[in-house]
């Protein structure tokens, strides 16, 4: 039999989660214009969340125990946003002050995570068996399958949102010139508290998808945040559409590359892909 | 007094590390998140070369400079292409890339087990067992570093350091190549960092790849900005305090397993706060 099916379908989910990191940094990218090293934590936080209800309160819904999780993860994304990002941007303090201060929350909101649930690994699944679907030679399960049409319907209504609402109008303005978009009457910070609470929310959501796939623990969010980063830069960064072209990208090189290497390369093979964009195609594959 | 004699060894290490990454990201302006990654080559070498073959202290550390000069000689090629924020993802890349290599090279580093059994440095017979001796071996070397560092930063290759920093496209006006320049500072920071590693291994006599994960280098950059960018004093405060910090937390009473958490929580919210409050430090005369 070839490996080739389950390769690509391996090459896919492994996008899908790329994806939905990826959209979200760069939706705060384009507005805030700083690298969010806090990003990939969220992911953390929506599987705790999720962790802790389905532990404490058994029998609760998964759905509401995910809702809660992913709404959970975009208000702290906000509160970040609120408690430390937005003072610092009122002093015109420079990418780099806010690039540390979002490296030193990821690591409060990291170890806070630990000393809450312990740093062992946890799955969120706990149904003794899952349905495994065949397609064309390659198993998926249907979480699987859950984050794949997560990744697409979370892009197309991005999408929607993006071009249609007025709101979405305000978010692509001030992406393009924060100054111009406040001048022209747009409560630019309103605009960045919400991308963060979107953004937020979405790499909540992967949190919990990747929670019932596999299973969570507190370092997950510096591995993540690298292959969001990577998919999102690789794709174009601040571009949103880019972010699934660079998580696809992502995905299909890393699975690829460790058919033949072994897979703890897979973090060195991704940073290679990151390397070779930045030499020779720093804006991305999408160049805004 | 033996435990002060042995934070007094961890401070100097710790302070050797703070100038070595200052002298990249206060004097020259370049925020590298990889500096754990040399700290690790620099112990890794020199254990292997005791353990397995057999060297003296002084020739491994040796060695362990040179591996970490070329090592950090050709991830300098690809960074110092980069400045600001772009530099500082990518040095984090690298950084993830040092430990996964410590992690997964199993068959040179024994993985995540690490090498025990790390003889202490034995100079013309005098072997620096009882950590008094180690302690003024290691304040010696503290010495050397502050000089060479001293010398660096005063020199006219420190000015042009500081230029770049202020200002990199008028110094490149001027006909200035600063490639090499901030290639040239990388390597020697490299290699201050590997001189850290090595009285690393051989004070703790045991290592293991968790040493040099991506939070040491998030360590190392609160020291230096705690402490104050372009400043050694700052550097030497840093380390003081840091070293010192989790003292405190100690008599307060936490558990093991909690109290490296919560280390980790203070060392992440001390970043915030400094970029809140006090983003210059404790002494600095530069802020990113």
């Amino acid at each position: 039999m070839s490996v080739l099916p389950q390769l690509i379908a391996n090459s896919l989910i492994a996008a899908g989660t790329y994806a939905l990191l990826a959209m979200g940094f760069n939706l705060i990218y384009g507005t805030t214009k700083f690298f969010n090293l806090a990003h990939g934590v969220m992911a953390a936080v929506g599987g705790y969340v999720v962790f802790w209800l389905t532990t404490s309160f058994a029998g609760m819904p998964i759905f509401a125990a995910a809702a809660i999780g992913v709404l959970g993860a975009g208000a702290i994304g906000a509160a970040l946003n609120r408690i430390v990002y937005r003072p610092l941007r009122a002093r015109k303090a420079s990418n780099m002050v806010l690039l540390v201060a979002s490296l030193g929350a990821f690591t409060v909101i990291q170890a806070v995570i630990a000393m809450i649930f312990t740093s062992q690994f946890q799955t969120l699944n706990t149904a003794a068996s899952e349905n495994v679907y065949q397609i064309a030679g390659a198993s998926i399960t249907e979480t699987q399958v859950i984050i794949l049409g997560s990744a697409v319907v979370v892009w197309a209504l991005l999408m929607l949102f993006l071009k249609l609402s007025f709101f979405g109008k305000a978010v692509r303005a001030v992406s393009d010139d924060e100054e111009v978009a406040k001048i022209a009457g747009i409560n630019t910070e309103k605009i960045m508290a919400w991308t963060f609470f979107i953004g937020s929310a979405i790499a909540g959501l992967a949190g919990v998808l990747i929670g019932f796939d596999t299973g969570i623990q507190p370092t997950m969010g510096l591995d993540l945040l690298l292959k969001g980063v990577i998919a999102a830069i690789v794709g174009g960064v601040g571009s949103v559409s880019g972010a699934i072209l660079g998580a696809v990208l992502l995905g299909f090189v890393e699975n690829f590359g460790i058919w033949k290497i072994s897979g703890e390369w897979k973090d060195a093979i991704a940073f290679g892909l990151l390397i070779i964009f930045l030499i020779f195609r720093p804006k991305g594959i999408i160049n805004k | 007094m033996a435990y002060l004699i042995h934070l007094a060894i961890l401070f100097s290490i710790y302070a050797m590390l703070g100038i070595s990454l200052n002298l990249v990201v206060g004097y020259t302006g370049l925020l590298s998140v990889a500096q754990a990654a040399f700290y690790g080559v620099g112990a890794y070498v020199t254990a292997l070369l005791m353990v397995n073959a057999g060297f003296n202290f002084f020739l491994a550390m040796l060695v362990g400079i040179l591996a970490g000069a070329l090592i950090a000689y050709l991830m300098g090629l690809v960074l110092s292409k980069f400045s600001g924020d772009f530099y500082a993802l990518a040095s984090l890349g690298f950084g993830v890339i040092g430990y996964s290599v410590f992690l997964n090279w199993q068959s040179l580093t024994n993985g995540p087990l690490g090498i025990p059994g790390i003889p202490r440095p034995n100079l013309f017979g005098f072997i620096f067992s009882d950590n008094l001796s180690f302690l003024v071996l290691v304040l010696l070397a503290l010495v050397a570093v502050w000089a060479v560092a001293r010398f660096v930063v005063n020199s006219s290759f420190g000015r042009v350091l500081k230029a770049i920093r202020e200002d990199e496209k008028a110094i490149q006006v001027f006909g200035y190549k600063t490639l090499n320049y901030k290639l040239v500072i990388f390597v020697i920071a490299a290699m201050i960092a590997a001189v850290a590693g090595s009285f690393y291994a051989a004070y703790i006599t045991y290592i293991d790849p968790t040493t040099f994960n991506v939070f040491a280098s998030i360590f190392v950059v609160a020291i230096i900005i705690l402490g104050g960018l372009a400043s050694l004093r700052g550097s030497i405060l840093g380390a003081a305090f840091l070293v010192l910090l989790p003292e405190f937390l100690r008599f307060v009473g936490f558990p093991d397993e909690i109290a490296a958490q919560m280390r980790q929580a203070v060392y992440g919210l001390l970043l915030v706060l400094l970029m809140l409050y006090r983003p210059q430090g404790l002494v600095g005369e530069y802020k990113l």
